[in-house]
């Protein structure tokens, strides 16, 4: 091994870069890029600034951005319901005027310049949420419409009235109170953004309001078939909005005392910048108070810190715009792109160097030689069967397969033409057995391990195993349960064969080769499941070994054979018997003279076996070619192979043409002839074996003769 | 878009490859047009007067439309290339890097011993392709995935010496000569260049596959025979220059992830996603690593339509094409035949 070839393997075996897709596939991974962005404001302004961090100076930015999280609270929701609101501004300006003139000018108790303060905003809202809402006008120009309305009445009011407030001699605790005082050192701006950015998180995700808004926010047209009040909802979230802005109004009217012309100007941008550099989707459907939040902070930090390093008012506005332009464009950036980031990143390989091969080449002389014996095998369902990943016969000879489909069809005995959907489960059964009482029990990709009765009821067994401590992605749940063997005690051991990928997506995990197959066993007795063995490069086939002490399961992706025994001074131990197979190697099961029978599903070739040494080019292939253009094992060939007990093979079949069956991925024994199935196949084989005994069935093998 | 850029650092380069639509849009001609003859590693064809001669590993060989192919001459090494001369000259080069006229040795250059095109222009000079310095003409797929550039094109006029016409042409593989130069496929570049008067310039660039031998046709255009398609995983392992001097030195050549003539005989060929067999189906438009293409070119050299054999088709390798008595023969090295197609312009 060249010292290039050991750190390639140290680089891709040791550090973990799958962690990365996995932690992408979460939704949480949305709110990095606005929090970095927190992060870094804070950061870069705090050192800049001296006294940044000094409490005074933080009780007074903190009023302030308790005032300005209140408006972007009512905004993200809007926007989470697809809207947007424009008129925040103006409303913030003339709930704070109802206040002040309430307090000052009618000499009225405080909860009553509230309450006016409060009326206000819900007026404003509910102009805004009737007109968008019910009468189905734009939001963008409407609420444009209500801001333009709104500020000029404020002017209007502040002009003629202005003065009258500021000579005003009328004075309340409470007001000052509200305006300057803490609770607990924190002032009640800061509070009540606070309470309200608590409560509209609950409300959004755990509510069914909340979850209407997402929903109208996600799509209109789909909210309405689901039955949701579209029209009411979207006037609600006016409603809210307006009171948001109609709270915060109040706050600053009690911290300032009076209400001057520049009140509320160019809050709307502010705070839409907030709500879009948090992350909240313009879109709609898509954010979280949370996020809005964070962009409340950044934006405040960002504009105060600006005025306070002594840029003036242009360069303020200016960095906001460029802030809002860069915060559009990554958000639909990264809606549109994130699916395909997650998948350029999401397939991470690792270095393996596979022990060289005997060769399968015809006439190379080795045990393993292809021949095209299967070519001569007579087809079941062709054409009408799609996906027969298993196959599998009942006593009275009925032959019965999974489908991609997500059926389990039943051709009916001794000429097997007619065919039924004998159970329909979904997903995509692969293995299948037998159990005592003839209960068809199947491992269902992507699903978990089912059982169907012989009246045809389907019964969930076992659909997770216990979480292991280090996984980011819940990997309980069984992603690709491929195949199952039932011991004499009913215990039912199967095999998950991947952590990384679903069923579907099987051949991808052969170009990643990361190992992450398991060993499970089903305890009827009390309905648990338990992870025996982990960390195996894609665990197929189980059988049963015929003395049913050990059990036989084969890893595909490393070629290997491995033996688990049950009882013995080894149990609970796992040891290799077969190695370096030149091909992959998927079910096993009996065969009627003491041995064993394996499908192989391909073969491997010295190009493909040369790429697991060279990870990082399977990364870039995965990054630069689409997926049909990835080099995969040679799939199309494979066949059956015996072998016994000791792991030695005593014979190989192929479909050398493959014209009948290039990929194998099981095979079954029974009275003399064996049924053979691939995943990817049209058909179910039947080939006569040579000097089988011909009243041997599995059924009889595992259960004892029929009663 | 504009942060493509920046992405690629992170997630790599997307490889493209140009699409076979436009006049390379896809048919299934070459596998239904009938059979004139079965002829193993079928490769240059030459019309001599009357006779079709065909080349076949170290056999020469004689194409009859109503008889089985009769050979004419054996030799010692493969047969690279044919050329007739108007005057009934025969002129054959071998992979051990000889040349003879009508029988007798011609003296070569130094260094040309990969002849993989001869031609006799309209003046009676011969062109010759002299595929890379570094190979013999059996080693193609190793000059290919060293991403070598070592052609050459050679003329001799009547009665002169062989004079170099252009040189670090990236496997030149078919020539065309007229009254003033030579129309020359460069293969590893996927294009056509026109070598006059010591310059050379592309004439026809971005072909979806590599190209092979030309030939005249009768209207003035050309024909030409795209032996392999372009393949997005080959112009990946042509990148990754790690795995691809492993797989040269430890992987047997028929199994390298290359263009070849033919594909999918043996198990142990890499195989691409795309090509794998699903519920019997070989699917037409899977990635693969050879195929049969034969274009037509108008007399400015624009493609006008093509004839195929896709992946799922058995007629590939097609490395020679040429018009005999008014019909389109081809020459199939994959798939050991020779083809007539009907004209259809």
């Amino acid at each position: 091994m060249t010292f290039r070839e050991q750190l390639q393997a140290w680089r891709y075996n040791l550090v973990p870069d799958h962690v990365i897709g996995e932690i992408l596939t979460k939704r949480w991974t949305d709110n990095a890029i606005p929090f970095l962005a927190l992060v870094i404001v804070v950061a870069s302004f705090g050192s800049a600034i001296p006294g940044f961090f000094k409490l005074y100076s933080l009780q007074e930015s903190t009023r302030q951005l308790g005032e300005f999280s209140l408006v972007v609270t009512g905004l993200t929701v809007v926007m989470l319901g697809g809207g947007i609101d424009l008129a925040v501004g103006s409303i913030f300006a003339l709930s704070a005027f109802s206040a002040v003139s309430m307090v000052f000018i009618f000499e009225q108790p405080v909860w009553l310049a509230f309450a006016a303060s409060m009326a206000t905003g819900a007026t404003f809202g509910a102009i805004n949420g009737y007109l968008i809402g019910f009468l189905r006008l734009r939001a963008f120009i409407t609420t444009l419409v209500t801001f333009i309305i709104g500020r000029a009445l404020y002017d209007i009011l502040v002009v003629n009235f202005g003065s009258k407030i500021q000579m005003s001699m009328a004075s309340s605790d409470t007001w000052d109170f509200i305006g300057d005082g803490t609770i607990l050192g924190l002032s009640v701006p800061v509070l009540s953004a606070l309470v309200l950015a608590i409560v509209t998180h609950i409300a959004l995700t755990r509510s069914r309001p909340g979850w209407h808004v997402l929903a109208v926010g996600g799509s209109r047209r789909s909210a309405h078939n689901a039955g949701i009040k579209v029209r009411q909802t979207v006037f609600m979230t006016y409603v809210f909005s307006g009171l948001c802005a109609a709270a915060a109004g109040f706050l600053i009217a009690t911290r300032l005392s009076g209400a001057g012309p520049g009140t509320g100007h160019g809050l709307e941008i502010l705070a839409l910048t907030a709500a879009v550099v948090g992350g909240n989707s313009l879109g709609g459907g898509r954010g979280s108070v949370v996020k809005g939040i964070m962009g409340a902070i950044i934006v405040m930090v960002m504009t105060n810190g600006l005025i306070r390093l002594g840029y003036g008012t242009g360069t303020n506005q200016m960095v906001l715009g460029i802030l809002l332009a860069v915060a559009v464009t990554i958000d639909i950036r990264w809606l549109k792109n994130r699916h395909k980031v997650l998948n350029e990143v999401y397939v991470a390989p690792v270095y393996l160097r596979m022990g060289e091969a005997t060769s399968a080449v015809p006439g190379s002389g080795t045990p393993y030689a292809l021949n095209s014996e299967l070519s001569g095998a007579t087809h079941i369902g062709l054409g009408e069967v799609e996906g027969p990943e298993d196959v599998i016969l009942d006593r009275d000879d009925h032959l019965y397969c999974g489908t991609r489909h997500g059926e389990i069809v039943r051709f009916f005995a001794p000429d097997y033409t007619r065919s039924e959907v004998f159970a329909h489960i979904g997903g995509f059964p692969l293995g299948l057995a037998f159990d005592r009482d003839g209960n068809l029990l199947t491992c269902v990709g992507a699903m978990g391990l089912y059982q169907i009765a012989p009246d045809r009821t389907v019964t969930q067994l076992s659909a997770e195993t216990r979480r292991s401590f280090t996984s980011i992605v819940d990997d309980a749940r069984l992603r690709d349960p491929n195949d199952l063997d039932i011991a004499p005690d009913g215990k039912v051991y199967f095999t998950d064969s991947t952590k990384r990928y679903d069923a579907h997506e099987w051949t991808l995990d052969s170009i990643e080769n990361r190992a992450t197959g398991r060993l499970l066993v089903f305890d009827p007795s009390d309905g648990s499941t338990k992870t025996l063995l982990d960390g195996y490069r894609y665990t197929n086939g189980v059988t049963m070994a015929h003395d049913n002490k050990s059990l036989f399961f084969c890893e595909s992706w490393a070629c290997r054979i491995h033996r688990y025994w049950l009882e013995g001074p080894k149990a609970g131990t796992a040891e290799c018997v077969i190695r370096d197979m030149p091909g992959y190697p998927d079910n096993i099961n009996r065969a009627s003279d003491g041995t064993y029978w394996m499908a192989w599903l391909g073969m491997r070739t010295p190009s493909f076996d040369l790429s697991l040494r060279h990870p990082a080019m399977r990364k870039r292939m995965a990054r630069r070619l689409p997926q049909d253009d990835w080099l995969f094992p040679n799939i199309n060939t494979g066949g059956v192979v015996k072998f016994n007990d000791k792991g030695e093979i005593l014979q190989t079949m192929g479909d050398l043409t493959g014209l009948a069956h290039p990929m194998v991925t099981s095979m079954r024994e029974h009275k003399g002839e064996l049924f053979i199935g691939g995943i990817l196949n049209n058909r179910i084989g039947r080939y006569k074996i040579d000097g089988a005994d011909a009243g041997w069935t599995s059924n009889d093998s595992y259960w004892g003769a029929s009663k | 878009m504009i942060f493509d850029p920046i992405l690629e650092l992170f997630r790599g380069r997307a490889i493209t490859i140009p699409p076979m639509d436009g006049a390379f849009r896809p048919n299934a001609v070459l596998d239904e047009t009938p059979v004139l003859a079965e002829l193993q590693q079928a490769d240059n064809l030459c019309a001599l007067g009357d006779r079709l001669l065909a080349s076949s590993g170290t056999e020469l060989v004689e194409i009859r439309a109503d008889a089985p192919p009769e050979p004419v001459q054996s030799f010692a090494a493969a047969i690279t290339a044919l050329a007739a001369a108007p005057d009934g000259t025969l002129t054959i080069a071998l992979d051990d890097g000889t040349l003879s006229e009508n029988g007798t040795p011609v003296p070569l250059p130094k260094g040309v011993a990969c002849i993989t095109a001869l031609a006799y222009g309209p003046d009676g000079a011969l062109w010759l392709a002299n595929g890379s310095d570094l190979h013999p003409v059996s080693g193609w797929v190793a000059d290919l995935m060293e991403k070598n550039a070592a052609g050459s094109v050679w003329r001799r006029a009547p009665g002169a010496d062989f004079k170099v016409m252009a040189k670090k042409l990236a496997w030149p593989f078919g020539l065309l000569p007229d009254a003033k130069g030579c129309l020359v496929s460069e293969s590893w570049r996927h294009q056509l260049v026109r070598v006059e008067g010591g310059t050379v310039k592309p004439v026809l660039r971005h072909l979806p596959g590599y190209p092979a031998r030309l030939a005249a046709s009768a209207d003035g255009g050309a024909w030409l025979a795209i032996f392999a398609p372009r393949n997005r995983l080959i112009e990946m392992v042509l990148q990754e220059t790690h795995y691809r001097f492993d797989m040269m030195a430890s992987v047997p050549r028929d199994y390298w992830i290359a263009p070849s003539f033919a594909s999918g005989e043996s198990f142990l060929e890499p195989l691409q996603c795309g090509g794998i067999r699903t519920m019997g189906v070989h699917k037409a438009w899977s990635p693969s690593r050879s195929c049969g293409l034969v274009v037509r070119l108008a007399p400015d050299m624009t493609p006008t339509f093509s004839l195929h054999s896709r992946a799922n088709g058995k007629r590939h390798g097609t490395c020679s094409v040429i018009e005999y008595q008014g019909r389109t023969v081809i020459a199939a090295r994959g798939g050991n035949c020779i083809l007539t197609a009907e004209d259809r312009t």
